[in-house]
């Protein structure tokens, strides 16, 4: 009864902070960004096919920035680690999977009955060979300081890992000395290596609807959402998700049911960092090439996703993805792409403002 | 392990791995750092009493140092210089200036060992007066033993000054902030802008430098104001947003409009150069030095040692200060804090604005002395270069972040360059093709960058010097024994 009625007493004068930036965002808006938005609302309605391709870019865009942002999410919401090391990863699944398709000697040419059933071993390989590193990293350098007093060393750990990984995607394209991979490792070392034309560019929807949707597009979105699904699947339904999710809430208490802890954080590790690998080929093949340093804005865009929904919230993290895709997409055909990073973290910022833990994350319950 | 022993090994390594690097009369500022470590490590480990007996614990630790800087040095100039052809140095002179390093390393531990026996608050002042004495010679010694280090420590010395404010951020305030690079570009531009021909306003320097500091503590606030209900790793990543989208915004401010509804404020203004950046930037001037000139680095060396000494100064003076107390509340528990009264949302924007005080300050030097900046010098990895400096020194200590940044900085600039040039020319020399296509220098640096940083980190996961609380906590967990 006290308690109450002195909380009562107390809360009328705790600054609402909330509303003051509330108000002073709306005062923004009216002043500065009410007639641009209007603008940009009357070119989108102007042409419907440019909106409708741009929502198709955005989707597909969107899809593989959450099967990345998964990688981020079930690892922080294990062991509240942000993996800065994901991007990379990703990165070294592009290169891998090139890797694989030059060993191969696969071209636009080669006849499709061989190309998909090879196509679909790169992928499996290149998901095993990332999902192995973030294991290994994991065991080497992150576990050991799980238990350390402040949490900060394992991010800085992870930064060291983020550029030990984009040396080696350097020293990756050194591999160009190897003749059977000299046609897809590009000029010089550092130089972006280039995919071939695996998948057709061919229209799908020529003559039907007036938007372009070609099998590239089809091909990325089928393979993410059966991934996406397939994960929310996983964790949801068997009795290792079951772990993970007992994990996340509480560690000790899972440890004391008999739940194998490190075990299960090596499973986030390594479900995210097959993620990653199969995100990094399928980026490749969509957008044609690949970079040592592509990771950095990728997984930068990514870890905005995961946040964007809710860090440790696997749908979050697919929200957040699909969100961060088309809302970068609008952004380059609308505003101009060389703005476009800085209106996906404004809408970060304000989301967050507005909601501190996220689209969908609601505090610590709904973690993982 | 014996503790002269040990002190003399890790400072005789610092000293070894410069020698390694560069050959020639560094050695002699090889044996200086070496000894300077050897001797200040030994005499923290010892509290020796008696001037002999201090004087006899340095001589010891400075010998062992001295050694392996001649171990150093005869390596280099004997085996690795002639492989190279960089500087074929006489065996004659190899010698003399290995020798050269050992007295030098003894003398130098010497000193710093016996100044630690003086009875109580003289020992820390004499000790602090070397240290002073060290710094402000630098530039002599640079230029009597023709390093020629000086346009790298420069540098090296704004990036420390920056890690000192972003530890009053992190390691005080306990607020991850991973965009600080943000501030520094702020104080660089408002520098650029008053201080230049860009908007025909040519402000002196030492006027522009604290409207910089002004304006940079202001966007602190604004900066900071909308992280005040986030936590943890959300406040970590919305800093970073600020951090990516400030350098985008001064990227693409080079014809800006403003519209209030529909009417035009301005009009295709160069707010900030675009990519092209501002160039020149004026230089300081100062009665009896005239304008600091680009190629004389004495002026400049001062200028930042001073700015680094008031900094220094305040930032001490902030933390013992009620505001430093409730800083230090706020990082060990918010509710807790909040519950003794302590004003969150101020302490909060304090720290921030703090924080991004002394980054606006050496962003208005760092433009001064580049006399031109670019949008692409305040990247994220700026941002990440600085928070690696303050924690593998130690959070929250300020040695500790001197310590770390010296470290990390020479690492990167002078130390890992110098090696891998060494290794460049043998692979030159080794005729292998593809080796021949390896840059050294730049093909290898995040790798190493990287290593050093996951290596520290599993070993000293609490840094190198780690701060008072820290250090408790270990001695607390671990017992009587390590530490």
């Amino acid at each position: 009864m006290t308690t109450q009625s002195v909380r009562a007493e107390a809360e009328p004068r705790k600054t609402p902070w909330r509303a003051i930036a509330g108000v002073g965002f709306a005062i923004f808006f009216v002043l500065f960004l009410a007639v641009p938005l209007w603008d940009i609302l009357l070119a989108m309605i102007a042409s419907p096919q440019l909106l409708a391709r741009q929502l198709v870019i955005g989707l597909t865009n969107g899809v593989y920035i959450a099967l990345i942002a998964l990688g981020y999410t079930l690892v922080y919401g294990i062991v509240e680690l942000i993996n800065f090391a994901h991007g990379d990863l990703y990165m070294l699944g592009a290169f891998f999977s090139l890797t694989l398709i030059g060993l191969f000697a696969l071209t636009p040419e080669t006849p499709l009955e061989v190309r998909v059933p090879l196509m679909f071993l790169i992928l499996i390989l290149t998901m095993f060979f990332t999902a192995g590193l973030n294991v290994a990293i994991d065991r080497i350098a992150y576990r050991r300081l799980r238990g350390a007093s402040s949490r900060l060393a394992a991010l800085i750990s992870a930064i060291g890992v983020s550029f030990i990984f984009q040396n080696i995607g350097l020293l990756w394209g050194y591999m160009r000395f190897i003749p059977q991979l000299n046609g897809v490792m590009g000029s010089n070392a550092v130089a972006p290596k280039s995919f071939p034309q695996l998948i057709p560019n061919q229209n799908l929807l020529e003559g039907i609807v007036p938007v372009r949707f070609t099998v590239k597009d089809l091909v990325v979105l089928v393979i993410s959402v059966l991934l996406l699904i397939g994960l929310y699947l996983f964790v949801q339904r068997t009795k290792l998700g079951k772990a993970m999710r007992a994990t996340a809430q509480d560690r000790n208490a899972s440890a004391l049911m008999g739940i194998n802890v490190d075990g299960t954080i090596a499973l986030a590790f390594l479900l995210g960092g097959a993620f990653a690998g199969a995100s990094g080929m399928l980026v490749g093949l969509y957008n044609g090439t690949a970079v040592f340093d592509m990771g950095f804005t990728a997984g930068l865009r990514s870890f905005t996703a995961a946040v964007l929904g809710g860090i440790g919230n696997i749908p979050g993290a697919m929200l957040g993805g699909i969100l961060i895709g088309l809302i970068s997409a609008l952004s380059d055909q609308y505003i101009s792409s060389k703005w476009t990073n800085a209106v996906v973290f404004g809408i970060l910022v304000i989301i967050l403002v507005f909601r501190p833990t996220g689209l969908l994350g609601d505090g610590s319950v709904n973690k993982v | 392990m014996n503790v002269r022993l040990r002190s003399g090994l890790i400072g005789g390594v610092f000293g070894l791995l410069i020698t390694l690097a560069s050959g020639g009369e560094v050695a002699y500022l090889g044996g200086i750092i070496a000894g300077m470590i050897a001797g200040l490590l030994v005499s923290q480990a010892e509290g020796e009493t008696a001037l002999t007996a201090g004087a006899r614990q340095g001589l010891q630790a400075g010998l062992v140092a001295g050694a392996l800087v001649v171990v150093g040095q005869l390596i280099r100039g004997l085996a690795i210089s002639p492989l190279i052809e960089l500087d074929a140095a006489s065996s004659g002179s190899v010698l003399m200036t290995a020798l050269g390093g050992f007295v030098i390393a003894a003398i130098v531990a010497i000193l710093f060992a016996t100044v630690r026996t003086l009875p109580a608050p003289r020992d820390t002042y004499a000790n602090f007066g070397l240290i002073v004495l060290l710094i402000i010679a630098y530039p002599w010694i640079d230029r009597g033993l023709r390093l020629g280090f000086m346009n790298e420590v420069i540098p090296v010395l704004i990036y420390i000054l920056m890690a000192l404010g972003l530890n009053i951020v992190v390691g005080y305030a306990g607020l991850l902030d991973l965009g600080y690079a943000a501030f520094f570009a702020i104080g660089a531009y408002t520098t650029g802008m008053l201080a230049s021909s860009h908007f025909d306003i040519e402000m002196s320097w030492w006027l522009a430098i604290w409207i910089a500091v002004a304006v940079s503590a202001i966007f602190g606030v604004i900066l900071g104001a909308p992280t005040l209900p986030l936590r943890g790793d959300y406040l970590a990543i919305v800093t970073l947003g600020f951090g990516e989208i400030v350098p985008i915004t001064i990227r693409n401010l080079d014809a800006a409009t403003l519209w209030i509804g529909n009417i035009a404020i301005f009009e295709d203004v160069d707010i900030t150069g675009g990519t092209k950046g501002i160039n020149p930037i004026n230089r300081p001037s100062f009665p009896g030095v005239g304008e600091f000139s680009p190629s004389d680095p004495f002026p400049w060396y001062y200028l930042i040692i001073a700015m680094m000494a008031i900094s220094i100064f305040f930032i001490l003076r902030l933390r013992n200060s009620r505001i430093g107390r409730s800083w230090a509340a706020l990082r060990e528990d918010e509710l807790a804090a909040e519950s003794m009264g302590i004003n969150l949302v101020r302490t909060k924007l304090l720290a921030f604005s703090m924080g991004a005080t002394f980054s606006g300050f050496a962003g208005a030097f760092y433009a001064a002395y580049i006399s031109a900046i670019f949008p692409e010098s305040f990247r994220f990895d700026v941002s990440v270069m600085l928070l690696c400096m303050v924690i593998l020194g130690g959070l929250g200590n300020m040695v500790g972040v001197i310590l770390g940044g010296l470290i990390i900085q020479f690492a990167d600039r002078l130390f890992l360059p110098q090696m891998a040039g060494v290794v460049q020319k043998l692979s030159q020399q080794s005729g292998i093709e593809w080796m021949q296509e390896v840059n050294f220098a730049s093909d290898f640096r995040l790798l190493l960058f990287g290593l050093t940083l996951v290596v520290m980190m599993l070993v000293r996961p609490e840094g190198l010097v780690p701060g008072a609380r820290a250090r408790r906590k270990v001695a607390a967990t671990s017992g009587t024994g390590g530490a």
